[in-house]
């Protein structure tokens, strides 16, 4: 298998197979990423699309910094979410049938699945802005703590900190609901 | 001095993530157990939430469909010669060199053939080609736009048979190619346009101005004062995206390279406009748009007497019409022919198109800035 770095060192110079496989490669986690921060699935659809158009975009001007191409992503959509969110009013919350797991489940377990997604979002929604972005990245995103850093621009000490808090309140919230 | 809580929370979640036990990691701090248990399978049950969120299967396709327009466009924008880089000259005879190769090493018949590929067959690369030639004859800047609007025509029509034939993916690259080229046919006019001169000031009789220079821009939302979270680290941006340097390759540190030289969209015109020779008689005088000027005004000799300016710029503005109402045309019979498709498509197919359509809505949003309708 070819090394991330190698496969972005490709991409950068122009190699299209190479995006896409960088694309296939992160495409479901930065869907899922900017799915628990909006609040509809065709706003998760059409930013985890814009995300990557944009991506493609600005792939010539990246430049590896032993940091996960993901982590470079993250930070595309993060801004991009922002940028989303301040547009919009917040007038409601992503109703019930617009969460979603896979849709070929049987319909009870869809529907607690997507209950529990739903949960997730609620309970995240509540954090500050700073607790949220590490949680989002670190559960979520998969970074190390080291990458999380790094994307967000804070000392791993910080992030430490904010990761414990944010998992507390996210335990508070979602007090209860762990074991069904 | 004791680990702070944080730390260890920390170490117990990357140890259980690289396959340690929940029990085992516990162990190792009984002090903390009652407390580090929670919390962990509070960050595990996060994870395994999250993990139910996927892409439904039809946009995953879209999606993938839409990253394969982009880089197809990403790579002719590739192939096109840099004006900034060459001069005039010297990216003609370019481009006369390759007309002759290719003409040497295609028979004239396959090029004909070409003329009426369709973008799922074989000779479609071909007729791309041709045409990009066509463009890189074209001197002036009139040429231009009546050549990009052309092509823009070429593509609408080339989307009504894909969407006629039920083509989804073929309908949506061409229809991406159509919104490109409508961009590209808009800065063509536009440059056009300003070659052609300004409205002149009327001197003695008031002519009515049949078209206004462009208006100002109205104030978008300005961007916000407060970001959220870590706006220091955008770097600045690009020219389309007025509320915000978010999407712009953001970690700065990776990124020292300002993406304002990211090649704009209307790279491919040569905005070198001393080589511009008059040029509006090369353009059939469009005589139905023509202001009735006669019937106005007093049948003297004097009065038809405008300056040159005037002359040029009233025939341009007729031609700038008469390329905008194109222009308009091939916009409509493609979103006709795109929401037909949308009909008579299955149910699961119905979301795609939908897609489709919205693409060119947008573009045909972005177009609207550059002139009026």
């Amino acid at each position: 298998m070819l090394s991330e770095e190698y496969l972005v060192q490709q991409a950068v110079n122009g190699d299209q197979a190479a995006f896409t496989q960088l694309y296939n490669q992160n495409f479901d986690r930065i869907h899922r990423y900017i799915y628990v921060k909006v609040r509809s699935q065709a706003e998760a659809e059409d930013l985890t699309q814009d995300v990557f158009i944009k991506a493609l975009e600005s792939i010539s001007y990246y430049k590896w910094r032993d940091l996960p191409f993901a982590a470079w992503l993250f930070k595309i959509a993060h801004n991009r979410v922002i940028d989303y969110v301040r547009k919009q009013s917040k007038e409601k919350r992503a109703s019930l049938d617009e969460a979603y797991a896979k849709s070929t489940e049987d319909p009870i377990q869809m529907t607690e699945k997507n209950f529990e997604v739903y949960q997730l979002k609620a309970a995240l929604e509540q954090l500050p802005g700073a607790q949220r972005e590490v949680a989002t990245l670190r559960f979520i995103g998969q970074l190390s703590i080291n990458e999380v850093a790094r994307t967000l621009g804070k000392s791993e000490g910080t992030v430490k900190a904010l990761q414990f808090n944010a998992t507390a309140s996210l335990r508070k919230a979602l007090q209860g609901k762990l074991d069904g | 001095m004791a680990r702070k809580l944080d730390d260890i929370f920390n170490e117990c979640y990357e140890r259980i993530r690289t396959g340690e036990s929940l029990h085992s990691c516990l162990a190792r701090y009984p002090e903390h157990r009652a407390e580090l248990k929670s919390l962990l399978e509070t960050a595990f049950d996060i994870g395994r939430r999250a993990s139910y969120i996927h892409p439904r299967p039809e946009f995953r396709h879209w999606a993938q469909v839409r990253l394969q327009g982009a880089q197809h466009y990403a790579s002719q924008q590739g192939q096109v010669a840099k004006p900034g880089h060459f001069s005039w000259w010297r990216q003609s005879w370019a481009v006369a060199v390759t007309a002759v190769l290719i003409l040497m090493l295609t028979t004239g018949s396959t090029v004909a053939a070409s003329s009426n590929a369709m973008p799922d067959q074989t000779l479609y690369p071909v007729k791309l080609a041709t045409e990009e030639m066509r463009l890189a004859f074209a001197v002036t800047d009139t040429q231009k736009a009546e050549i990009h609007t052309q092509l823009a025509e070429t593509r609408a029509a080339e989307v009504e048979v894909m969407a006629s034939q039920g083509k989804t993916e073929h309908a949506a690259i061409t229809a991406a190619r159509l919104a490109k080229q409508l961009e590209l046919a808009n800065s063509a006019i536009a440059q056009a346009e300003s070659a052609a001169g300004t409205a002149p000031t009327p001197t003695a009789t008031p002519e009515p101005i049949k078209i206004e220079p462009l208006p100002p821009k109205p104030p978008e939302e300005v961007p916000a004062a407060v970001q959220p979270t870590t706006t220091e680290e955008q770097p600045p941006v690009t020219e389309e995206q007025p509320t915000t340097t978010e999407e712009q390759p953001p970690v700065t540190e990776e990124q020292p390279t300002t993406t304002e030289e990211q090649p704009p969209v209307t790279e491919e015109q040569p905005t070198t406009t001393e080589e511009q020779p008059p040029v509006t008689e090369e353009q059939p005088p469009v005589t139905e748009e023509q202001p009735p000027v006669t019937e106005e005004q007093p049948s003297t000799i004097e009065e038809p007497k405008t300056t040159p300016a005037t002359t040029k710029y009233d025939k341009w503005a007729a031609e700038r019409e008469r390329l905008k109402n194109r222009l308009e045309e091939s916009k409509s019979k493609t979103r006709a022919a795109l929401e037909n498709a949308k009909e008579n498509a299955s149910q699961e197919n119905k979301h795609d198109w939908q897609r489709v359509i919205d693409a060119i809505k947008e573009k045909k949003k972005d177009n609207t800035h550059n002139w009026r309708d």
